[in-house]
């Protein structure tokens, strides 16, 4: 009797065993279906905000439509702010956010310092445009990711002032000093060219155009790695043969706050304006526009936007999920916008893109692409290389000692 | 009981001292510590002998002989001897012109010097930037006017220029606070001082020089030394009206150490700034302190 009421509670304790094993699988399951309907959040941040944001957000809704399960916030954070927030975040285990958008080689940094997921699970070098990756790869690890690219491919101007004023796109340097000067006899133009100011970036890409079309990609690669000093004879015959003189004819205006450029350049008191491919997004008729690269122009800027998500997300298998949409199908629906951007993902065609940036398209691909210098190399030398820039600009007379500074604050290995 | 009373000051300071010591003393300690470190070795004055022997704080090849950069010190130097006396002698000024109620829309026009002290630095910065322009500035279009071509152009895009640019605008924003100060140092004369001047047949000048501006002393001391301390921190102002270019010729030493840290991501130079600028500021705090007690 003792025994049966033994192996009776031995049964019994094996069958609530079996019960709240069971019961704890089938919660389990309940839990797990919960927990997968539970929307989770995302943060992105990014430069962003008006009708950049407009372009981008479409992007996002994409997303959203494809994963239900799945919301995103996005910031607006210039990449300057971020600098200085970002590496004392990570120090402490910390992000702002799950996706970051952010220069390449700041992104690279914090990967060789392990704060930034490899994404090369995600990304296959293969299907982007050659080279892309380069400044977001440390020792064969991709620790970005590149979204859609600005193009810096040459001076726009508006069909119409061209008709209006019988001039023609030139084919050669010596008929594009010709055009400039025709330009300056023009009533009511100031200058022919006009110059952005911002930091300093709209002139270091007029300079990058300069280096490109009479040095090739393969110059501005070397100038990136620091295997070509500023002073070398062949850079500084193209300071001194072909942008200073312009700078001297008076050809080119005075710096001006580069958005408020637009608008006088628009407006006619100037006739040419050198600016990204994102210009196309920011005037009233895209249609009106015409673009002039230098004659003879061997490769172009393809400035990409860079994101990497950071080790310390809440959400890694969704950020991750995040960065492969936004690096590949989300650049299929960017470039269909007003966008103003070019494709790193070699899956997007030709009809993907928005009508008037299909001709910018074209160019583009028939020229080499070449990373932006100053963004390469970042640090204290990007901005040292827009100011002496800006110093070029108004006193070209000062070349041999703006080189110099270029090579002294140049990063030393 | 006479331990529980010298403890009561401390009891007393303790709910300050807990939020000083994370957020004030902590840092300051470890921006002095950082300062004598280059990734993570300690290299005594090295960091301030580099920093203070960079052209980008001294720059003696081109001082004074060439336009500016001269370097973020000297800037800051060059800043302190113009923008100081002009901002407290056009305070003085505006304050002497508008007391009393004899000038009509006397509090209008002191609400409009006021403007500069209330809008954001920033705003300030930017405000400056377009003041400054060609085509679009009040500044170029005056000296096209006057038929001064060297000086109708952008300011803030020229090395010769553009440090003026800032200091003047800087000047535009301080001057409120100066003539503020001395509105109510002015108020708090009593009138019998004049009278009894005026009975004893001083003249403008005389009641001026010995009974207005002695009795304006501790204002102008407090006056000077917070345009001091202004000039010294001066940065975003700098920052948005000019970046510190072109080529450094506007830059000032707070903007340094900002590019330092942030540009650069060299926080040990970044520290050497920030010390040597909180030795300077200190410099004449602690002789406002001095004189107030």
């Amino acid at each position: 009797m003792k025994t049966e009421k033994m192996l009776f509670s031995f049964l019994l304790v094996g069958v609530l065993a079996v019960a709240v094993v069971a019961s704890g699988c089938i919660g389990g399951e309940t839990t797990t279906q919960t927990t997968t309907v539970e929307q989770i959040t995302l943060k992105v941040i990014g430069p962003w905000s008006g009708a950049e944001l407009d372009a981008f957000n479409e992007v996002i809704k994409a997303f959203e439509a494809e994963h239900p399960d799945i919301k995103v916030e996005y910031k607006t954070y210039r990449a300057e702010d971020l600098s200085t927030i970002l590496p004392l975040q990570f120090e402490s285990g910390d992000t702002p956010a799950d996706l970051i958008f952010m220069w390449g080689w700041f992104i690279a940094d914090m990967g060789t310092k392990g704060h930034v997921m490899e994404l090369g699970q995600i990304i296959n070098p293969d299907e982007y445009v050659p080279g892309i990756l380069d400044t977001v790869t440390v020792d064969g690890k991709i620790y970005g990711a590149p979204f859609t690219a600005a193009a810096k491919p040459g001076f726009w101007y508006r069909k119409s002032f061209f008709e209006e004023h019988g001039l023609t796109p030139p084919e050669t340097w010596d008929e594009f000093v010709k055009l400039l000067e025709q330009i300056k006899q023009i009533p009511g133009i100031k200058a022919p060219i006009v110059s952005g100011d911002s930091v300093g970036w709209p002139l270091s890409d007029v300079t990058e155009h300069f280096i490109m079309t009479f040095g090739g990609a393969e110059l501005q690669q070397k100038l990136i790695n620091g295997e070509v000093k500023w002073q070398d004879p062949q850079v500084r015959s193209i300071f001194e043969e072909r942008l200073v003189p312009l700078l001297e004819a008076g050809y080119f205006s005075d710096p001006i706050e580069w958005t408020s450029a637009v608008e006088l350049w628009w407006k006619g008191e100037y006739a040419l304006y050198f600016m990204g491919t994102w210009l196309t997004g920011m005037v009233d008729d895209p249609t009106d526009l015409g673009l002039i690269s230098l004659p003879g122009v061997k490769a172009m800027v393809l400035a990409p936007d860079y994101f990497m998500v950071p080790k310390y997300t809440s959400h890694p298998n969704e950020a991750l999920e995040l960065a492969k949409f936004i690096a590949t199908e989300g650049q299929r629906i960017h470039v269909g916008t007003s966008s103003g951007k070019l494709a790193t993902w070699k899956e997007v065609t030709m009809d993907d893109y928005w009508e008037p940036m299909k001709d910018v398209a074209k160019v583009v691909a028939n020229v080499e692409s070449a990373p932006d210098l100053d963004d390469s190399v970042g640090g204290e030398w990007q901005k040292a290389f827009w100011d002496q820039l800006k110093l070029l600009w108004v006193q070209p007379d000062r070349l041999d000692e703006i080189l110099k500074t270029l090579d002294e604050k140049f990063p030393k290995e | 009981m006479r331990k529980s009373k010298s403890l009561t000051p401390l009891f007393f300071l303790l709910p300050a001292l807990i939020l000083m010591v994370p957020f004030v003393i902590y840092p300051v300690f470890k921006t002095v510590y950082l300062s004598f470190f280059l990734d993570d070795k300690f290299v005594g004055l090295e960091n301030y002998k580099n920093v203070l022997l960079s052209p980008d704080i001294v720059n003696l090849d081109r001082f004074p002989t060439n336009s500016p950069p001269w370097g973020a010190l000297i800037h800051n130097v060059v800043w302190i001897a113009i923008h100081l006396p002009a901002t407290v002698f056009l305070g003085l000024g505006i304050a002497l012109l508008l007391r009393g109620k004899e000038i009509k829309g006397a509090s209008v026009i002191k609400s409009i010097v006021f403007l500069g002290m209330v809008i954001p630095m920033i705003v300030g910065g930017l405000i400056i930037r377009f003041l400054f322009e060609e085509g679009a500035g009040v500044i170029p279009a005056i000296f096209k006017a006057l038929g001064i071509e060297g000086l109708a152009i952008t300011w803030t895009a020229y090395p010769k220029t553009a440090l003026f640019a800032a200091i003047l605008g800087s000047i535009w924003i301080w001057t409120g606070f100066s003539m503020l100060m001395y509105s109510a140092g002015l108020a708090s004369i009593p009138k019998d001082y004049y009278e009894a001047a005026l009975i004893d047949g001083a003249n403008r000048f005389q009641i001026f020089k010995n009974v207005t501006w002695p009795l304006l002393k501790p204002i102008t001391i407090v006056v000077v030394a917070m345009t001091l301390l202004w000039d010294l921190k001066i940065f975003d102002v700098v920052y948005v009206a000019t970046g510190g270019g072109p080529g450094g010729a506007s830059m000032v030493l707070a903007l340094q150490m900002w590019d330092y840290f942030a540009r650069a991501l060299n926080y040990n130079y970044a520290a050497v700034v920030a010390v040597l600028l909180t030795t300077l500021t200190l410099i004449p705090a602690l002789w406002l302190i001095r004189r107030r007690e």
